[in-house]
């Protein structure tokens, strides 16, 4: 699966995410380009990325830093 | 198809990025010279998961990521060996060697970049640069802790100081990220040992299994079984080291996240 994330990094959250089949890779690469200019107009430092992986859940797990906060993070590592 | 960027080409693109002169056209051009990294990613990542593993792919890098390298490191965009790469995140140190050593056979002319005994400002983790008809994919391979490390580094640099992966940030986060990197370390240097002491150990033990039972009263056989009682015994004293090790690595863990709550409540 392709994964469509839209960053705002000082805030540590998400403000976009979109996911696509492998299939649809041109419309999650056109989709992402239309967010990063959009976003050079409006002059909005966001993160835009297109992450693939096997499921959301491997995701989450190769990619934490979306998703969750410090705290969670640190817990996660602790009940591994 | 499009005609692709000559090099000076790219590299002119990457200056008007880093002084932030760019037009929409140099970011659609960006798109263009990110997008020309997809086949040698997909020839990497079929070939890492045809051995079996399950990579998450960046395909290019965010154009925010490639501005703010730009501004640091004065990379030439040419040169940049991250545009595209992917990420796999092993259970432990063992498991992380084994994968090298695939990555090295999959990919004989890959060079590897090993910051696990000299990390980048508490970074420790395996890069693999794979060459694909002259296009760098990067594969990052990392432990589950080495992760957690690297998580951390990166959630503190969004959310707190976007310098606190570069080695910036306050003395109190610098300390407490080099503890947490150093604990990491350690662990993983004991993982090591601990695991070849007990496959020799686990080696020995059938060995000593299989002696035929007429030799009961061997004196030979006798000493194996007392040799093997002490190796039993030296894995008992390594399985309590690795518990210590790791006791001290969450005490830690927790410590920050207690640091954390307090900072909390003294911002409301």
């Amino acid at each position: 699966m392709i994964f469509l994330i839209e960053y705002n990094r000082n805030e540590g959250s998400i403000v976009t995410f979109r996911k696509f089949v492998d299939s649809q890779r041109r419309e999650a690469e056109d989709a992402r380009l239309e967010i990063e200019l959009e976003l050079n107009r409006q002059g909005v430092e966001h993160e835009v990325v297109l992450l693939e992986a096997a499921s959301e859940e491997a995701l989450h797990r190769t990619h934490q830093r979306y998703f969750a906060d410090l705290t969670e993070i640190l817990k996660s590592a602790i009940n591994s | 198809m499009k005609n692709p960027l000559s090099k000076t080409q790219i590299d002119l693109l990457g200056d008007r990025l880093r002084i932030g002169s760019h037009t929409e056209e140099d970011l659609r051009l960006l798109d263009d010279y990110r997008l020309s990294f997809g086949e040698a990613y997909e020839t990497v990542v079929q070939k890492i998961r045809v051995h079996g593993e399950s990579p998450t792919g960046r395909q290019p890098k965010s154009r925010l990521s490639i501005v703010e390298k730009l501004k640091r490191q004065k990379t030439r965009l040419s040169k940049m060996q991250d545009i595209a790469g992917c990420r796999v995140v092993v259970a432990d140190i063992v498991q992380q060697d084994e994968f090298i050593t695939t990555l090295k056979m999959l990919f004989p002319e890959a060079t590897v970049i090993d910051r696990r005994d000299k990390p980048s400002h508490g970074y420790r983790a395996v890069h693999v640069i794979v060459q694909i008809s002259g296009k760098p994919i990067e594969i990052q391979v990392r432990t589950a802790l080495q992760h957690l490390w690297a998580e951390l580094s990166e959630k503190s640099s969004d959310v707190i100081d976007p310098t606190i992966k570069y080695g910036g940030g306050s003395d109190e986060w610098k300390s407490r990220l080099a503890s947490i990197s150093k604990s990491v370390a350690a662990n993983e240097e004991f993982e090591k040992k601990y695991s070849y002491a007990v496959a020799a150990h686990e080696v020995f033990e059938r060995t000593v299994a299989e002696l035929p039972e007429h030799q009961e009263s061997n004196p030979n056989a006798q000493e194996l079984r007392g040799e093997l009682e002490i190796s039993r015994r030296r894995i008992e004293g390594l399985r309590a080291e690795k518990l210590r090790l790791w006791n001290v690595n969450a005490n830690l863990l927790n410590k920050m996240i207690s640091w954390l709550d307090d900072l909390k409540r003294q911002k409301q």
